[in-house]
């Protein structure tokens, strides 16, 4: 399939009433939402960000600051520890 | 379970994978600690307890606690606070001797007063006159 960068039309439509008419505007579409790599849950605190506002962005605006940050959620995280004590 | 002197590894925030000792028991589900984390308080559900047991007394300070890790064979490093030095002033470095500036200064005025003049010089009544005579 052909990839979205490359098309003419990539740009999202959306629809917006302004003063009693609807106005289509075209927004960037965003990147899909990071995912939890063991249960899959969608992660909190990881913004939807372009490749390059992450590029510029600081590091802890993209990541809990924890291990495992960014990669798991936060109840997989403690499953993780406590099965690396053993 | 979570007595004082109970080793324990914190599981959430940004202390999590760290070791730490229980050091005083505040209320139902909160406690003190004290170790490799930051000296806090701490809810239960974040601790994971050990089977190891340290011999402390009941608000041990910091150094204390560091002595009883060090017989674990861990060093707990302490930071150091920086001692606030003075920065030394900067001396401006005059290039220019006090007498150049004042001649300078000397030229600045003689050049705008001439240039008042000449704007005094050329007052709008010739224009006036020479467009009377054309009419």
């Amino acid at each position: 399939m052909q990839p979205s960068k490359t098309k003419s039309r990539s740009f999202r439509r959306v629809f917006k009433r302004v003063i009693s008419k609807t106005k289509v505007f075209y927004e960037q579409r965003k990147p899909k939402a990071a995912k939890c790599a063991d249960c899959g849950a969608k992660l909190k605190g990881v913004p939807r960000l372009s490749a390059t506002k992450a590029k510029n962005a600081p590091k802890t605006y993209k990541r809990p600051e924890r291990p495992y940050g960014g990669e798991l959620c936060s109840r997989c995280t403690r499953i993780r520890i406590k099965e690396n004590i053993k | 379970m979570f007595e004082i002197g109970r080793l324990c590894v914190k599981i959430a925030g940004r202390d999590a994978g760290k070791k730490c000792v229980v050091v005083d028991i505040l209320k139902e589900n909160y406690v003190l600690i004290d170790g490799l984390t930051r000296r806090r308080k701490c809810n239960l559900t974040h601790l994971e307890p050990l089977k190891e047991k340290i011999d402390i007394k009941k608000n041990a300070s910091a150094e204390d606690v560091k002595k009883a890790f060090k017989k674990l064979g861990i060093d707990l490093v302490t930071k150091k606070s920086k001692k606030s030095t003075i920065k030394p002033k900067k001396v401006k470095v005059i290039k220019k001797s006090v007498e150049e500036k004042a001649k300078k200064k000397v030229k600045k005025v003689k050049a705008e007063t001439e240039k008042k003049e000449d704007i005094k010089v050329t007052p709008k009544k010739e224009v006036n006159v020479e467009s009377k005579k054309k009419e």
